[in-house]
């Protein structure tokens, strides 16, 4: 990348996409239902995003008893990828920007 | 009663399937009715609600139009994935003389069973996840087939997790 000053009064700044630019990633949350066995959770944990045992365990107690965990983050797109893999396989995930309550 | 095996284990190459014919209908006869309820309900149905949930924490908030586009591209996907999965257990289900899987058969069976489970435990309205068999229910028999889908499913899932 080669930088080169231009004369300051040519200068256009660009307009900062607050989508980009100052964008807090966003959050991938599952959260708690009755109805999911903990031992598929922890297996779904694994399989869609590698996790270890011990960290997609550590996901799925988070999830039985806080009643939500973060699972992943990512870009919007990505967050979005992982929200439709979990729902096919039949999770209650939900993406948020991060901060956001 | 003697011990039964479990219905699925891991085996050095693939998984055994335990299940006897009767057992092979009734899980087929099961999933037959999910493919029947994905194809005729329509998207709002409160049955289908654990299976198609919202995308967005702020789902009828900031997010809304993000939501609404989520549900207008990926409801679809959603179908189509499951009734993917459907067809492949569907079919393996018929081949009686079918005795072992590969993991991603076996990775079908998983996904089927438990959106089986989402949609009776959803009729069941399961809310405690200590519910009892109470035999005098008027949905016993329901709740007997989803306590028997809970046991396929953890069986499958461990075996998965041990292969």
């Amino acid at each position: 990348m080669t930088l080169v000053a231009a004369a300051p009064s040519t200068i256009v700044r660009p307009e900062v996409d607050e989508s980009t630019a100052l964008d807090k990633p966003w959050i991938v949350l599952v959260w708690n239902d009755p109805i999911n066995l903990m031992s598929y959770v922890t297996f779904v944990f694994q399989k869609l995003f590698g996790y270890s045992l011990e960290k997609a365990t550590e996901l799925m107690l988070d999830v039985h008893e806080k009643g939500k965990a973060v699972v992943s983050s990512g870009n919007r797109e990505k967050a979005e990828m992982d929200v439709y893999r979990l729902h096919e396989h039949g999770l209650w995930a939900t993406m948020q920007k991060d901060g956001d309550d | 009663m003697a011990r039964r095996r479990p219905p699925f284990e891991a085996r050095r190459n693939g998984y055994a399937i335990n299940l006897d014919e009767e057992e092979r209908h009734f899980v087929r006869r099961l999933v037959g009715e999910v493919r029947e309820l994905l194809t005729s309900l329509p998207a709002g149905d409160p049955k289908m609600g654990r299976l198609f949930p919202p995308a967005y924490t702020n789902a009828s908030g900031q997010d809304a139009d993000a939501e609404a586009e989520y549900q207008r591209l990926m409801r679809d996907e959603l179908v189509a994935s499951r009734l993917d999965s459907i067809g492949r257990i569907d079919e393996l289900l018929a081949d009686t003389a079918m005795t072992a899987l590969t993991a991603e058969q076996l990775n079908a069976f998983v996904v089927s069973l438990n959106a089986v489970r989402l949609i009776l435990g959803t009729i069941l309205g399961i809310t405690d996840e200590d519910d009892d068999e109470d035999p005098d229910s008027p949905l016993a028999n329901e709740m007997a087939m989803y306590n028997y889908l809970s046991w396929l499913l953890d069986s499958a899932v461990t075996a998965l997790m041990q292969g």
